[in-house]
């Protein structure tokens, strides 16, 4: 049992990393404040995979068509339909919420395991084929811009307001699925994942439990979508492919399956490697491979676990804690 | 008045670091004996078999360099790795603007990325020649530091069409394509043109990729009796058509085939001469391949990159490198980014010796060169061609 002193470190640890954060623009350049925007982004985007497959404990492989959902969502709002960016995030990541909620279809008929993986597989390619096929919406393979826009007066192209917003974001939406995950509701979904038919048993209803849960993550990812549009300001079907989908998966297993500690550690680590290899192409997917392979030899409980063995302060407990 | 003096040099002090900041901003990436120059490529990753584009463009330095630079300074390229993967050549854009500080851009294959970077690179305002990229929106509209440096999609689709109607009589073109963007970045253009010429297609067909067999295709063509067939197809499946075109007693009636289709590989691929003896398809440069014109840039690529092994790619981007060193030239020993942009506004009709149409940029116009030439087989030889009949 964690001691109060370790309940308020812990806590203040959570918004002592956001607000030091908020310094970073001070010591970065546009590149280096570009590559952690993007970490910021695939945090939300390995959060929203690591409470379906990690949590939740269903093999499903649809975090890539939220994440698409969301970033077509954004793009075509912004651009087609004139809303600013800024609104289109919570509309991102409801459409990805939906998303969700059609992918955990499956899971409700009571599809589990490699069939499960392979509809959800079949859903992100269904979701590419319609970004590619609905040209006059999503421009095809021409893929669709966001167009220029101001906020407060300064260019949304500038790296350092984009930080400021995602950073906002992505602190929401981790405190936000936190909480969740303590809840009674977040027990439920963890009650699932080790024995739904003993869940179901104790009247907890299952069915309500993995719906939710694909929308939680649906929506996570969709709004992560929304700021990724935003990032690269023109969105393309080949940007949600598998590439993208193993990407994620990687810095799941790097950073702990069902951990958010690790989603944030496994999304880190793995946007800022392939920068550190610029000066080696070709490299990145040798060391991406070899990286992957020695934490799940050495670790299989992902980084996050070694921090949990450095210091109690990293244990991540889904119970109500005694004051 | 001493309140006025002062106002006017606080103003002058306040100013004068912004001033500064400009100058430095004209020199960055200059030194007294090297031009850097930001050059981004897919090398790893699925499409990295286009970063042999950049070969030509890079090998081409090392000879101005080897024949001691433009006045005095050395071409030194600084290569990033955009894996054709907007995120990651966004991420390469901004390492060779704000880290590498770079003083000018030169490359670029993989017509998405380049687009997703045009906002960034725009705004940045170093200049930036596309060197294989196609899309016509990366230089369109206008961005007074982009410019193209090759054949766009619309060059290479009037290209087609031009070759088409060259052919005396022709009234009657049929259009055979992949339902895809691909194929459309060259019919629909070739289709505006002959609209402009008075010609409508006679005919517009579907070919998916992946089929193995053109029968239906060929047989409403048979009914039609086109005088030319613009084929916007992959090899694979242009291979199969032209097959199943003889098949049908069709192999007299010419047909256009796009630049992603090779006329040497298209015959191997049939592996009958009668299939390819009437098609024709988009080159860029003077002369084919292995010919008496293109020898000395292979021999200069090969000195470079002596295992480098040449593909149509290789030469691609030599041309527009030649423009920039001229443009350099032009400026003098006292370059800036700005003296540069405008001297390359000043390049008219540069002739590069590889490309087969001149490079042209003006104020209003940044997408350099408007054709491309034609290859086909006269008398069983792979010939390049102006225009029907016509050979360079």
């Amino acid at each position: 049992m964690p001691s109060s002193r370790q309940r308020s470190l812990r806590t203040w640890l959570f918004w002592a990393v956001p607000v030091l954060l908020l310094l970073t623009p001070l010591a970065t350049n546009a590149y280096t404040q570009f590559i952690i925007n993007g970490m910021l982004i695939s945090i939300l985007v390995t959060l929203g995979f690591t409470l379906v497959i990690g949590n939740l404990g269903q093999l499903a492989f649809a975090n890539t068509a939220f994440f698409g959902i969301g970033a077509y969502a954004s793009a075509i709002l912004s651009a087609k339909m004139g809303l600013p960016w800024i609104m289109t995030i919570p509309l991102a990541g409801a459409l990805g919420a939906l998303g969700g909620f059609l992918a955990s279809s499956a899971a409700l008929r009571g599809i589990r395991s490699y069939y499960l993986a392979i509809i959800t597989l079949a859903f992100g390619e269904l979701m590419r084929w319609a970004y590619l096929h609905t040209k006059p919406l999503t421009g095809g393979t021409d893929g669709l811009p966001l167009p220029r826009e101001t906020m407060f007066g300064i260019s949304l192209s500038d790296d350092t307001l984009k930080f400021y917003i995602f950073l906002a974001v992505t602190v929401v939406l981790v405190k936000a699925t936190l909480n969740l995950l303590r809840s009674r509701f977040g027990r439920a979904v963890m009650a699932v994942r080790e024995n739904e038919v003993a869940t179901a048993s104790l009247a907890i209803p299952t069915a309500r439990v993995i719906l939710t849960t694909f929308i939680w993550s649906g929506f996570v990812v969709g709004c992560a979508g929304a700021l990724f549009a935003r990032h690269v300001g023109h969105v393309f079907p080949e940007s949600f492919g598998m590439l993208h989908l193993i990407a994620s998966f990687a810095m799941v297993l790097v950073g702990g399956l069902g951990s958010v500690l690790g989603a944030v550690l496994g999304a880190v680590i793995l946007t800022a490697l392939p920068e550190y290899l610029r000066a080696f192409p070709g490299m990145e997917e040798l060391f991406f491979g070899l990286i992957v392979a020695a934490v799940l030899v050495a670790m299989p409980m992902g980084l996050a676990s070694l921090l949990r063995r450095l210091s109690p302060i990293f244990v991540e407990r889904y119970y109500r804690e005694e004051s | 008045m001493i309140k006025l003096t002062s106002l006017l040099t606080a103003a002058t002090l306040v100013a004068a670091p912004a001033f500064a900041q400009d100058d430095a901003w004209e020199t960055q990436g200059l030194t007294d004996d090297a031009i850097t120059i930001g050059v981004m490529g897919p090398f790893s990753g699925n499409a990295s078999s286009y970063s042999k584009a950049l070969i030509g463009m890079m090998a081409y330095y090392e000879k101005v360099n080897a024949e001691g630079g433009v006045h005095g300074r050395k071409l030194v390229a600084v290569q990033e790795d955009t894996a054709c993967d907007s995120a990651k050549g966004l991420a390469a854009a901004k390492k060779l603007i704000s880290q590498d500080e770079v003083f000018m851009l030169q490359g670029n294959s993989c017509s998405g990325v380049a687009l997703a970077l045009r906002p960034t690179i725009e705004e940045a305002g170093l200049p930036w020649i596309v060197a294989h990229a196609v899309s016509d929106s990366i230089s369109t509209p206008l961005a007074e530091n982009i410019f193209h440096g090759v054949p766009t999609g619309s060059a290479n689709g009037h290209a087609m069409a031009a070759f088409v109607l060259s052919k005396p009589d022709t009234k009657n073109v049929a259009i055979i394509e992949h339902s895809n963007d691909w194929a459309h970045s060259y019919s629909n253009p070739a289709r505006d043109y002959l609209k402009e010429n008075g010609v409508d297609p006679s005919l517009e067909l579907t070919m998916e990729r992946g089929q193995t067999d053109a029968t239906a295709q060929v047989l409403k063509l048979r009914q039609e009796k086109p005088d030319f067939i613009i084929a916007a197809l992959y090899e694979a499946e242009t291979a199969i058509f032209l097959r199943d075109l003889k098949k049908y007693g069709m192999g007299d009636i010419p047909v256009m085939g796009t630049a992603g289709t090779d006329l040497e590989n298209t015959l191997k691929r049939t592996g009958d001469f009668e299939t390819v003896k009437n098609y024709y398809v988009i080159h860029s440069y003077v002369d084919n391949l292995d010919g008496e014109k293109m020898t000395p840039w292979a021999d200069m690529i090969h000195e470079y990159y002596p295992d480098e092994e040449l593909s149509t790619f290789s030469f691609v981007s030599i041309g527009s490198a030649e423009a920039l060193v001229s443009a350099l030239e032009a400026v003098g020993p006292d370059l800036t980014r700005s003296k540069l942009m405008a001297a390359l506004e000043e390049v008219r009709n540069f002739d590069t010796g590889i490309l087969s149409d001149p490079i042209t940029w003006t104020p209003e116009d940044h997408q350099g060169v408007k054709g491309s030439a034609v290859a086909g087989f006269v008398d069983g030889e792979p010939t390049v061609l102006k225009a029907w009949g016509q050979t360079y």
